[in-house]
């Protein structure tokens, strides 16, 4: 298979492997469902493992082989996290300059505002690690493992509202129809593991807050079995996933057993090509049945690994327990973990607030790494942590000497990023004195995505997806791989 | 088992593969021996597309060299020498050839940093499609529709049903033969789920298997096409193209009922409305002459995008997203184009340029909306039509009257009361008492007493007391009447306010008066003076507001703004740092006529900005409003609005009456002219009049509450004033360039010159016979809804990269008949049912499915899976859980719990009981960010946008739904209970029932046995488990029999469960 073949036009991909599952014998229909999972059962048939559009031949070298994605929904104050700016601080109460502004546009939350006093943080920063890396003292954990993290403090975004921004960060697009992010992946690398979906999502319980949308991880115009599939503390971790009240699994085995010779029957007297793939559709589901909640019981964990991760990972649906899960589901080689942590949009009261959206995720996120790398799972998970957008440098509302807001800012704002083939202990990119432009290595989202698929072994400007007559790629027609961030 | 199944990526692929079909993007080509000449619209013109026109198409910007090859003077381009780009009958001397097979990397096309490529085959396709003489055509689909005659078979007939003529014939070419006619009962099943969505019941089998009387089957055709379950089927289809949902879509994604449109679609379907009145009411049947309340409904087509109320949103950035979702829809909906290629650049691929897309973008920027919603009230965004409860229209109607009569006598009484004005005692009018006067003198404790009431305002964020006295030299007008000379005043930073508790609230019946004094010290493009409204755009508005608009005096009562308020505004701006006497009277007539401003005594001349206030300006927490209270009297600023910013404001006072122009002068040390004189004589000292007055007011009273809770509907409504479209450079709301006339595509027939430069024009030209267009895709689409595969493959794009259709004759042949037929959607139905290509069974050789996978030359009948709404449909008619009301309100049935909470908007699904569970899927409510997810998982759309199709998957997850979502749970129970009660002896024939309900056939004897052992073994468990079998008895809301052994019932209750896992109940052969 050429490269052409693969990245090009879509249907050649596709061809190619129908020829393969034909050659081994494998019913059509099984496309689907070994795109999202692959079971054992189609092992047998030939290939192995459902290796997405791309076939298992990457553009690149990949340095990972999956992602596990802290997203910050809301967006977090760079300037309480990791971008230090002192002069904030001496200038506190002064108007934002309009040398620095630029006219550019605010939103209509603060852009009425009769003043912009800039607000300088109210947190103590200090160096951390090897390489001296300002870290705000809001995150102590992670501050221990700064050497780790490849910090990028010049992202910058198109989007000024929420919506826009994350449904732009997930999909490449503010608008609505295309690809989350992790439905690419799985469309163009398929999945590693045998019984589990190849994207999982993974929320935060009862945080009120911005809200997440199911387009986020939605598949857009891809077939609906790139669609992330949402693991849920509680009862049923995936939908429907129980048998209903009083079918044992017994039952329940008996049921599909004849099931399958329905169907055997069937394609006997009709022919059908498909039955294979069927069945092993059902099969499928029942082995999810113990899959999920095996990966989600997390009883063998020993204590140690509940303390790294902080003791709220002993409640289920918190992001310190979904930061475990998240592991766990590495572990499994489940290819793209999204994991959404809301609560961080400080429009007021933001020293109050950040402090606690902090506790609840400093640990756990440190913990991640710590965690990922004595496992040697490190090496090839890329870890992500960030939001849609930053904050602004003035402050929204009333500045007090103690307490102020900060409006949405696309301009400029950080992330982090660790293993997978990335630059431990790199911070990138700068911000000017008021954290309010890139003043060096700007980094946009499209650049970002760019990387990210980089990493992962994919040219991000041939994994493409023909709709409406027209190539349709994560990164638009933009993007630019940041090579100085990868190792 | 066949290609219905396939997921779009094989679709796509199998198509590209076959070789009897046009060439596509990435095909692999070759060469069919019946064809001896290279055909340019199937092999050449695809080829160029798709790998030359991204440089060398239609897009001028992004041309390269200034070589087009998408039109045929830029293809064959001479270049010298006897060199052209294309050289007809000369490849040698064909710069295009040397191009494609240099291996030069400079000169190579296209350039390997294109990611595209040419195969060998396709290259010397090239070169043979030259040496043959270049034979170049535009572009099929904008050619006009030609019906060509039907074709002789080989056998030198004439089919008697046009469709199997042209099937046929193609047919014939490849040398194979249609499949035997299905049997009746998978013919049956096949038009019941193709006409109504739902399975034929098994008496509705009975009886078409004992009709032996001819036209047995077309009268189940007419049978079903009748029912009003068909438009409700064809409803399901056109609704993913109409984004139709519950919900606006967007971060807090809040209800808002479209039903009245969705009923629409049913009851025009049902009643065959003719296809282009389909297409003309929904773009423009608000003007069409006199349009009726269901031509209106219709045009909330162009309302059903997403909407945002996300705090902080740029209006002006959102009305334009509105507009272009607009457009994008129009054109793939109704033209089968990717309009939207155009919005940021000319199109790549198409000829439709960036000018051609905002001269469509004209025809629909034209109504009275804002870019966001409100947050604060469920006010319906405007333009919008009331959706008066019957009878209450024509009530409303009789009020009307009566004010205008009243209104009338008022005015003939103000020519007759001549005489008792000359004969009254004259008085100077005394100023009424206000109900509030705030005069700023004295702050305690950040309160300011109200020197009316004894109570005191509020001073929030601390505004500033200042001493103005020092101040009063500069320009002060003279204080005098009931106007204190106050030494101090308040100065506001634009962040900081006073509210006022004590003010009662004012609606839009009240008449008030506000008199202020005010010191503006800055020039502000808007500055909020005082209202009584919750907050600016998060709130619509609502409520009624004085700023300050470029210094000129605003003044508006607001129920939703733009398109539901009154407003006016003075023609001059008030002086900067100079004191100001400020009075706005109002009257309560709901007319911007019933608005004076006065300055210093004097009434000063305004303009009318909006005059259209037909609901309450207060807030109503019972009809949705998401306030707790009446906001109160705030005075310098607004939430998230630009407040009076460095302004002096003094001596507030509050009337409970609209103020006379002659008391206003009074005030303000003016003298009254005689005309104001008597107007101040009829409000308040002539009886007769004084009391009509009463009467009017409790009339506008009545007409307000009845008319404020009246139901609106979002639809289309023009402008007066056009609003003119500007090219947007690269797509951006904020970077407009030079104005576009309203007008369509050039590469399309002109717009009729008889027709009206707007939507209704539009339509007109759509819908025109010339138009090549709308009927080809309207054809199509009912195609595919029978074939599962339209004529063209890609339904949603009909242009230069989109898919050849496979049986191009035939396609005009049906276009052109549905034309002639007066758009008659039934007829087509009927048409195509009726061919044999359509009754052919479905079983295919082996060879023949892996010649055609797809079944793109129709040599079987179709097969696939049903979409997610028929699933569910079919398990609730099957069990006999259906409830077949029709239209309303949408329903919630069964969901996970926890779904809408865990999306983090703080709303809460509340699942419906009884009845509501069980209605069609249709009717689900459809939440846009989060959406009914066992619809989700069989492939539905999130409706955030048009779709033009779904695509098919399979996956686990289906089986979970199918095995575990209670509905499908209770289903099952419901059918085993019924045939256990219609058989209670009988495993065997239950088995039957049950089987035949899901199916529509009886299972044979081999899968009798495999049904009859799971019964047995299902028995054995829940006989061993009595506990269990009543736990599965009790999933789902209705309750289970007890008139059956719970262990048989939950035995059985497996055994149907099982047959809905069963291929052939998703399936439809």
């Amino acid at each position: 298979m050429s490269c052409h073949k693969c990245v090009g036009a879509l249907p050649a991909a596709g061809l190619s492997r129908r020829a393969v599952l034909n050659r081994v014998g494998m019913g059509l229909g099984g496309l689907a469902v070994a795109n999202l999972i692959n079971p054992s059962g189609l092992a047998a048939f030939g290939e192995g493992q459902d290796r997405g559009v791309l076939g298992g031949q990457f553009h690149l070298k990949p340095r990972a082989k999956r992602v596990i994605y802290l997203f910050m929904a809301g967006g977090p104050s760079q300037m309480e996290t990791f971008d230090y700016k002192p002069i904030l601080n001496q200038r506190n109460g002064e108007q934002l300059p309009d040398s620095v502004r630029q006219g550019q546009r605010l939103t209509g939350m603060s852009g009425n505002q009769s003043s912009l006093p800039l607000a300088g943080s109210q947190f103590r920063f200090e160096q951390h690690g090897a390489a001296g890396t300002w870290v705000s003292n809001l995150l102590p954990q992670t501050a221990r493992i700064v050497d780790d993290l490849c910090i990028v403090r010049s992202m910058s975004t198109d989007a000024i509202n929420h919506d826009p921004a994350i449904t732009f960060f997930q999909s490449g697009s503010q608008i609505a129809g295309r690809p989350s992010m992790g439905a690419w992946i799985h469309y163009g690398l398929g999945s590693d593991n045998e019984d589990l979906p190849a994207f999982v999502v993974l929320i935060t319980p009862g945080k009120v807050d911005q809200p997440l949308y199911a387009r986020l991880w939605g598949s857009g115009f891809l077939p609906s079995q790139h669609q992330g599939v949402q693991f849920r503390s509680g009862k049923d971790a995936v939908l429907y996933l129980s048998n209903p009240e009083g079918v044992s699994r017994e039952s329940r085995r008996l049921l599909l057993d004849r099931l399958k010779e329905l169907q055997l029957h069937a394609a006997e007297q009709q022919g059908d090509a498909e039955v294979d793939a069927r069945i092993a559709q059902y099969e499928m589901s029942y082995r999810m049945q113990a899959s999920v909640p095996g990966v989600m019981d997390v009883s063998n964990e020993t204590d140690e690994t509940f303390d790294l991760y902080g003791k709220d990972s002993r409640t289920p649906g918190t992001f310190a327990a979904n930061c475990l899960l998240a592991r766990r589901l590495a572990e499994k080689g489940v290819k793209f973990v999204q994991l959404y942590h809301q609560g961080w949009d400080q429009h007021d009261n933001l020293p109050r607030d950040i402090e606690r959206q902090c506790r609840e995720t400093d640990q756990a996120s440190a913990a991640l790494i710590v965690d990922l790398k004595r496992r040697g799972l490190l090496d090839d998970t890329l870890v992500v942590w960030g939001g849609e957008f930053g904050r602004t440098s003035y402050s929204q509302g009333r500045l007090t000497a103690t307490n102020y807001g900060r409006d949405h800012h696309p301009r400029c704002f950080s992330i982090w990023m660790a293993g997978g083939g990335v630059k431990p202990g790199l911070v990138y990119g700068a911000t000017d004195d008021f954290s309010y432009n890139v003043a060096e290595h700007p980094v946009h989202v499209h650049d970002f995505h760019a990387t990210l698929l980089y990493l992962l072994g994919i040219d991000h400007e041939r994994l493409t997806y023909l709709y409406q007559g027209r190539r349709f790629r994560l990164t638009d027609v933009h993007g630019q791989v940041v090579k100085d961030l990868i190792a | 088992m066949a290609a219905a199944r396939l997921t779009v990526v094989l679709v796509l692929a199998l198509a590209a593969r076959s070789s009897f079909i046009a060439a596509g993007p990435g095909a692999d080509e070759k060469v069919p021996p019946t064809t001896p000449r290279v055909d340019f619209t199937r092999q050449i013109r695809p080829l160029l597309s798709d790998r030359c026109f991204r440089c060398h198409g239609p897009d001028a910007s992004k041309r390269k060299a200034k070589l087009r090859l998408d039109v045929r003077e830029g293809a064959f381009k001479t270049m010298g020498k006897g060199w052209a780009i294309v050289k007809p009958r000369d490849p040698e001397k064909s710069e295009l050839i040397r191009r494609i097979t240099t291996d030069d990397i400079e000169d190579m096309m296209p350039p390997p940093e294109s990611n595209l490529s040419l195969t060998d085959a396709e290259k010397a396709l090239l070169k043979r499609w030259i040496a043959e003489g270049a034979d170049y055509r535009p572009h099929w689909s904008l050619a006009p529709v030609s019906a060509s005659p039907q074709p002789t078979l080989h056998d030198g007939s004439v089919a008697a049903n046009p469709i199997d003529g042209f099937v046929r014939a193609r047919l014939d070419q490849e040398g194979l033969s249609p499949a035997p006619k299905a049997s009746p009962e998978v013919l049956i099943r096949r038009l019941a789920f193709d006409l109504t969505g739902l399975p034929p019941s098994p008496a509705e089998i009975d009886a078409f298997l004992e009709d032996r009387a001819p036209g047995a089957y077309e009268r189940l055709v007419d049978r079903y096409l009748g029912s009003p379950a068909y438009g409700e089927r064809m409803a399901m289809d056109w609704l993913d193209l109409a984004r139709y949902a519950d919900t606006y879509g967007y971060q807090n994604d809040v209800e808002r009922d479209m039903s009245p449109y969705r009923d629409w679609v049913i009851a025009a379907f049902t009643r065959n409305l003719p296809y282009d009145q389909f297409l003309t009411w929904q773009l423009a049947g608000d003007l069409l002459p006199h349009p009726t309340r269901e031509q209106r409904i219709a045009t909330a087509f162009n309302r059903l995008h997403r909407q945002t109320n996300e705090g902080g949103s740029i209006e002006d950035e959102f009305r334009t997203e509105y507009v272009v979702d607009r457009v994008n829809t129009f054109g793939m909906s109704m033209l089968g184009l990717t309009l939207e290629c155009a919005r940021c650049h000319d199109h790549r691929f198409d000829p439709i340029t960036q000018r051609d897309y905002y001269s469509l973008f004209a025809f629909f920027n034209n109504i009275d909306e804002s870019g966001l919603y409100s947050h604060f009230t469920n006010a319906t965004p405007s333009p919008s039509l009331l959706l008066w409860p019957a009878g209450k229209d024509e009530e409303h109607r009789k009020i009307e009257a009566r004010i205008h009569e009243l209104e009338s006598q008022l005015r003939a009484m103000s020519r007759t009361a001549r005489k008792a004005f000359d004969a009254r005692p004259t008085t100077t009018p005394a100023v009424p008492a206000p109900i509030s006067h705030l005069a700023f003198d004295r702050v305690e404790g950040g309160k300011t007493p109200d020197a009316a009431t004894g109570g005191n305002a509020e001073l929030k964020d601390d505004p500033q007391r200042v001493i103005i006295a020092a101040s009063r030299p500069l320009n002060a007008p003279p204080v005098r009447g009931p106007w204190d000379v106050s030494a101090y005043a308040m100065r506001f930073s634009g962040d900081n306010a006073v509210v006022h508790p004590g003010v009662r609230t004012f609606d839009r019946t009240d008449a008030f008066s506000l008199a202020v004094r005010l010191r503006p010290t800055e020039q502000q493009d808007r500055a909020v003076v005082l209202h009584q409204s919750r907050a600016w755009s998060d709130a619509g508005s609502r409520g009624f507001e004085l700023t300050l608009d470029h210094g000129r005096v605003f003044f508006g009562l607001i129920h939703f703004w733009p398109g539901n308020a009154i407003a006016v505004r003075s023609l001059q701006p008030l002086p900067l740092n100079a004191w100001s006497s400020l009075t706005v009277t109002y009257d309560g007539s709901s007319r911007a006529g019933g608005i004076g401003i006065y300055l210093n005594g004097v009434r000063l001349a305004t303009e009318v900005i909006r005059d259209h206030l037909y609901k309450d300006i207060t807030y109503d927490r019972a009809a949705g409003d998401n306030v707790n209270e009446q906001p109160r009297l705030t005075i310098g600023a607004r939430f998230r609005d630009s407040g009076f910013k460095n302004g002096l404001l003094d001596d507030l006072q509050i009337f409970d009456t609209a103020l006379t122009p002659a008391e206003i002068a009074q005030a303000d040390g003016a003298k009254p002219t005689a005309a104001e004189a008597l107007d101040h004589f009829l409000v308040r000292q002539y009886q007769p009049y004084m009391s009509a007055l009463g009467s009017l007011r409790e009339l506008r009273v009545e007409e307000n509450t009845l008319i404020t809770r009246v139901p609106e509907l979002m639809v289309m409504e023009e402008m007066r004033e056009r609003r003119p479209a500007h090219r947007l450079e690269r797509g951006a709301y904020d970077a407009p360039r030079e104005i576009v006339p309203r007008d369509t595509p050039a590469s399309l027939p002109p717009f009729p010159s008889n027709q009206p430069r707007n939507r209704l024009g539009l339509a007109r030209w759509l819908t025109d016979r010339r138009n090549p267009l709308a009927s080809r895709v309207a054809v199509n689409r009912i195609w595919r809804m029978h074939f599962g595969r339209g004529i063209v493959a890609t339904q949603e794009d009909f242009g230069s990269q989109g898919r050849l259709p496979t049986h191009p004759e035939l396609l005009d042949f049906l276009a052109d008949r549905f034309m002639a037929s007066g758009w008659d959607v039934k007829a087509l139905h009927r048409l195509i049912v009726t061919s044999e290509t359509f009754q052919q069974s479905s079983s295919a050789t082996a060879a023949l499915m892996a010649r055609d996978p797809d079944n793109q030359l129709l040599a079987r009948g179709p097969e696939r899976r049903l979409v997610a709404e028929s699933i569910r449909d079919s398990a609730l008619a099957a069990s006999g859980l259906l409830n077949p009301t029709i239209g309303g309100p949408s329903v919630k049935p069964y969901q996970p719990a926890g779904l809408w909470e865990q999306s983090g908007t703080g709303k809460t699904y509340k699942q419906d009981t009884g009845a509501s569970l069980y209605r069609r899927s249709l009717y689900t409510f459809w939440r846009r960010t989060s959406p009914p997810p066992s619809m989700i998982t069989f492939d539905a759309m999130s409706r955030e946008v048009c779709t033009a199709k779904r695509e098919v998957t399979t996956t686990p997850l289906q089986s979970l739904v199918l095995l575990n979502d209670p509905q499908f749970v209770e289903a099952a129970r419901r059918l085993a209970e019924t045939v256990m009660k219609q058989s209670p002896s009988d495993q065997a024939a239950r088995t039957r029932a049950a089987f035949r309900a899901l199916t529509g056939r009886l299972p044979d004897a081999a899968e009798a046995g495999i049904l009859s052992r799971l019964f047995k073994e299902q028995q054995a468990i829940f006989a061993a488990h009595p506990d269990d079998a009543v736990k599965l008895l009790a999933v789902g809301e209705s309750a289970a029999s007890h008139e059956v052994q719970p262990a048989d019932l939950a035995a059985m209750t497996s055994v149907v469960s099982a047959i809905m896992n069963f291929d052939e109940f998703v399936v439809m052969k």
